[in-house]
């Protein structure tokens, strides 16, 4: 009796035992196997989000843009950043300019007692929208039904990139580089648009050179100014360089000071966008903007053609003085991409891209995935205003995956 | 010991179970678990390198051509660092054994690694020239007869800078392909006689019931001298308000789509012997006024209602609903424009737009829309009339209430939206215009 009771307690006790034992391992693979739907889930999620993005336009919609959101003040009823004009992955780039810029703190201007979605990419390269006329990361998340549940950052990244530098001043000659990933682009067309400052009467005046080259077996094309003295002026160039459907645009400034303190320069904030309004204030208002003194400008305005050369459109109210702490305000009177070009107290030129991809500007949207415990990414390539441009979703659940603390 | 040895063997059991277990139940690898869409990927670079039809012109060159190595360069520069590829370039062929033949295949990699997915994108020669046969309205049964106005002895109105023969001729040439049998109503005896149900011509095909008959006399429509002249005529009112009626009820009865090309329709009647003194008031001879009246009968009859002379003007234009000045087409219209290879201006202005209390009261339902609603105004749309006993469509009524010059594109767009004929496409495979390329891509690396 003794015996078969010491021989029932043991065998319950490896018997209990080896349950757990088991249970334990076939937990593990099931928390594993778990864990693993959860991330392909999110994968196919991303995927779903990212061309729900890509494919449609949003709305409010209307063939002849007056009502689109892109193109207005309108808060989107549905978002999506597709170009209405076409069909498949070519986004709008006007419908990019009203998202609200995560990459950059933003700015407050005083005088208009606002503060603008900052996406700056270097000296007098800005665009500045203000909060008012952004469409924020929460409203787009709500949008898109994921409030609360995913959070995700939208990278839109130019593929090309097409850099300026000075070979020589005496005359300006110019390298133009085009590589993608690192591999230098041969035989890439390469069309350019120089404005220089020409000099000041009243107001400063300047000069347009376009020109059209071809870049060699190290992706460099070497752009010649005979006659031109790229010491003593301001200039800036737009290039843009096409190879095997691949378009990119790069641009290059020179900045000439003739004093030998800071000069205050005409910062572009766009004011409406459904005509095309935009202020020009003196960046003296601005945080380490300068001296107090009133800038002399004169703006123009070129256009990005089809076949991407750049053609000057006239402006009204092109002309005009900004004192610290006034603004002046000039019209963009198109829904065509292109450059606003404003030069000032003949030293400098700032430029405004209308549009991102006429200036190839980034575009970074969202919340910040750093520190996630798992981000699923998806990328695909895309045009955007014809410059190809690599969209990129990363995509991380709010919720937690339950079978892990 | 028993129950000892009993327990030994449950482990054993389980183990065993669990090694087996195991064994199928493996985990996949680092790349499946949150993989890239590596198809959209490839699909997404296809269509950008062809966004200016580079790819297309490139994979048409001889394989000692620069294009091709520089296409390899953009795949390189345009793909992330750590995805590989393989883009192969087939031709489609038509005749012999192998549909495809492989013309070129460019890689930057021996192995795409444990997983790839591919993506094929068809891309034709500049020079190549494609076909499509469309399907005939009618074929699968019911209608598919066009009845074109077309008389010589009437004439239009509103319809300036044109007559109603160019206009019947562009839209024989616009519709004909999409009907079984396409009919021009060469003078109003024949109107008449269709009207009274007798075919007008030796077609096998001619199908009277469910036919579309398009006015192309603008605001007027032809009459018949004799029965519809007299029985058209209403003696107390002094107006031909009945013939416009006549025509509705033979729209219901035949189930026809009567069809206005623009502006107020049935405003007048017209056939030069009939009235061969009578002027519109702007010197166009044999016309005789019906006013707002011809629409409210028409409708009537089309609602199988009593005659009663109406003579209430019902539509509306742009100086007491602004937005009538510019109304666009609707998203169907435009989608069908691309379809169907009609590029009429995607915005007109409405001057006879339709109010949407014509829906209940003639127990109408609009099918297609195209042009866009402003408000409760209809500037153009396809009508069916919904029998309020059976619930049967009886009848159909396509309105353009726009402003004169007719742009008879719009007619034509109007009914292949509401009809929506398919395109087969054909020649596609036509030897040396067609190039299939497939590209496949792979991932390297952890996640």
């Amino acid at each position: 009796m003794t015996g078969a009771t010491i021989d029932h307690i043991v065998s319950l006790t490896v018997l209990l035992g080896a349950i757990l034992l088991f249970v334990s391992l076939f937990n593990q693979t099931i928390q594993t196997a778990i864990l693993y739907q959860s991330h392909r889930n999110l994968a196919t999620k991303c995927s779903d989000l990212l061309d729900n993005m890509l494919l449609n336009p949003g709305s409010p919609l209307d063939s002849a843009n007056t009502t689109f959101w892109g193109t207005t003040n309108s808060i989107p009823t549905t978002f999506g950043l597709q170009d209405p004009e076409f069909t498949q992955y070519a986004l709008s780039p006007f419908s990019l300019m009203r998202l609200n810029y995560s990459s950059a703190n933003p700015l407050y201007y005083p005088m208009t007692k606002m503060y603008y979605s900052n996406l700056t990419v270097g000296f007098g390269k800005s665009l500045l929208v203000p909060f008012n006329e952004v469409v924020n990361y929460s409203t787009v998340a709500g949008l898109l039904g994921i409030n609360g549940t995913y959070g995700f950052s939208l990278t839109i990244t130019p593929i090309l990139t097409v850099s300026i530098s000075r070979a020589s001043d005496t005359p300006l000659n110019l390298i133009v580089s085009v590589t993608g990933n690192g591999y230098p682009l041969a035989n890439a067309n390469v069309s350019y648009c120089l404005v220089n400052v020409t000099g000041q009467a009243q107001y400063p005046s300047y000069n347009i050179t376009s020109g059209t080259g071809v870049t060699n077996s190290q992706g460099q094309a070497f752009l010649s100014f005979s006659g031109f003295d790229g010491t003593n002026t301001s200039y800036a160039i737009i290039a843009y360089a096409r190879s095997s459907g691949l378009v990119g645009a790069g641009d290059y400034e020179h900045i000439f000071y003739n004093n030998n303190y800071p000069i205050p320069y005409p910062v572009p904030l766009i004011a409406d966008f459904s005509n095309g309004s935009v202020l020009l204030a003196n960046s003296a208002d601005f945080p380490y903007g300068g001296n107090n003194q009133t800038i002399a400008y004169n703006a123009t305005f070129v256009l990005l053609a089809q076949d991407f050369t750049l053609r000057e459109m006239p402006l009204s109210n092109r002309t005009g003085n900004i004192s610290p702490g006034a603004y002046s305000n000039i019209v963009v009177p198109t829904n065509n991409t292109g450059i606003l070009a404003i030069t000032y107290n003949n030293s400098g030129i700032v430029l405004m891209p209308w549009g991102v991809s006429s200036m190839s500007f980034p575009v970074v949207f969202g919340a910040n995935p750093l520190a996630k415990d798992w981000v699923a990414t998806d990328t695909r390539l895309v045009t955007v205003g014809g410059v190809s441009y690599q969209a990129k979703l990363a995509l991380w659940s709010l919720q937690g995956y339950q079978v892990v603390s | 010991m028993m129950r000892t040895i009993e327990v030994l063997l449950v482990i054993v059991i389980i183990t065993g179970a669990s090694i087996i277990a195991s064994f199928f139940a493996f985990l996949p690898q680092p790349q499946q678990v949150s993989p890239i869409n590596l198809r959209r990927l490839a699909l997404t670079t296809l269509e950008m390198l062809d966004s200016d039809h580079d790819l297309s012109q490139t994979v048409f060159t001889a394989l000692n051509d620069p294009s091709w190595g520089q296409l390899q360069t953009a795949l390189s520069a345009s793909l992330p660092p750590n995805i590989v590829y393989n883009l192969t370039v087939y031709d489609a062929s038509t005749g012999g054994t192998q549909l495809y033949s492989m013309v070129n295949s460019i890689s930057n990699a021996q192995s795409l690694g444990i997983s790839s997915d591919v993506a094929t994108y068809l891309v034709a020669s500049s020079n190549a020239t494609f076909n499509s046969t469309p399907e005939k309205i009618g074929e699968h049964g019911g209608g598919g007869t066009l009845y074109i106005l077309n008389c010589s002895d009437s004439n239009g109105w509103w319809i300036t800078g044109y007559t109603a023969q160019t206009l019947a001729q562009d839209l024989y040439n616009l519709l004909s392909p999409y009907f079984q049998v396409t009919i021009m109503v060469q003078n109003t005896t024949q109107l008449g006689q269709i009207l009274n149900g007798t075919k007008i011509s030796a077609s096998p095909y001619e199908n009277i019931t469910s036919a579309v008959v398009v006015n192309t006399n603008g605001e007027a429509v032809p009459i018949p001298s004799g029965f519809y002249a007299t029985a058209g005529y209403d003696t107390v009112h002094s107006s031909y308000a009945k013939y416009s009626f006549m025509l509705g009820n033979a729209t219901n009865y035949y189930n026809w789509t009567w069809v206005s090309i623009v502006g107020y329709p049935l405003y007048y009647v017209s056939n030069t012997g009939l009235f061969p003194n009578n002027q519109n008031g702007w010197g166009i001879y044999g016309m005789m006024g019906v006013g707002a009246s011809g629409l409210n009968a028409f409708l009537e009859g089309l609602n199988k209602s009593s005659y009663s002379y109406d003579d209430t003007w019902i539509t509306n234009d742009s100086d007491h609903v602004p937005g009538l000045a510019n109304v666009w087409l609707s998203s169907e219209a435009s989608y069908y424009c691309n379809y169907y290879g009609i590029y009429p201006s995607p915005y007109q202005t409405a001057t006879r737009a339709l109010p949407v209390s014509i829906l209940n009261k003639y127990n109408l339902t609009v099918t297609s829309y195209i042009l866009q609603q402003v408000g409760t105004w209809l500037p153009g749309a396809f009508y069916k009339h919904v029998d309020p006993n059976s619930g049967a469509f009886s009848g159909a009524f396509l309105a353009l209430g726009l402003a004169r010059t007719p742009d008879i594109r719009l007619t034509a767009l109007g009914l292949l939206c509401s009809y929506k004929p398919r395109l087969f496409p054909s020649q596609y495979g036509a030897s040396g215009t067609s190039r299939l390329v497939v590209l496949q891509l792979g991932q390297v690396g952890g996640v």
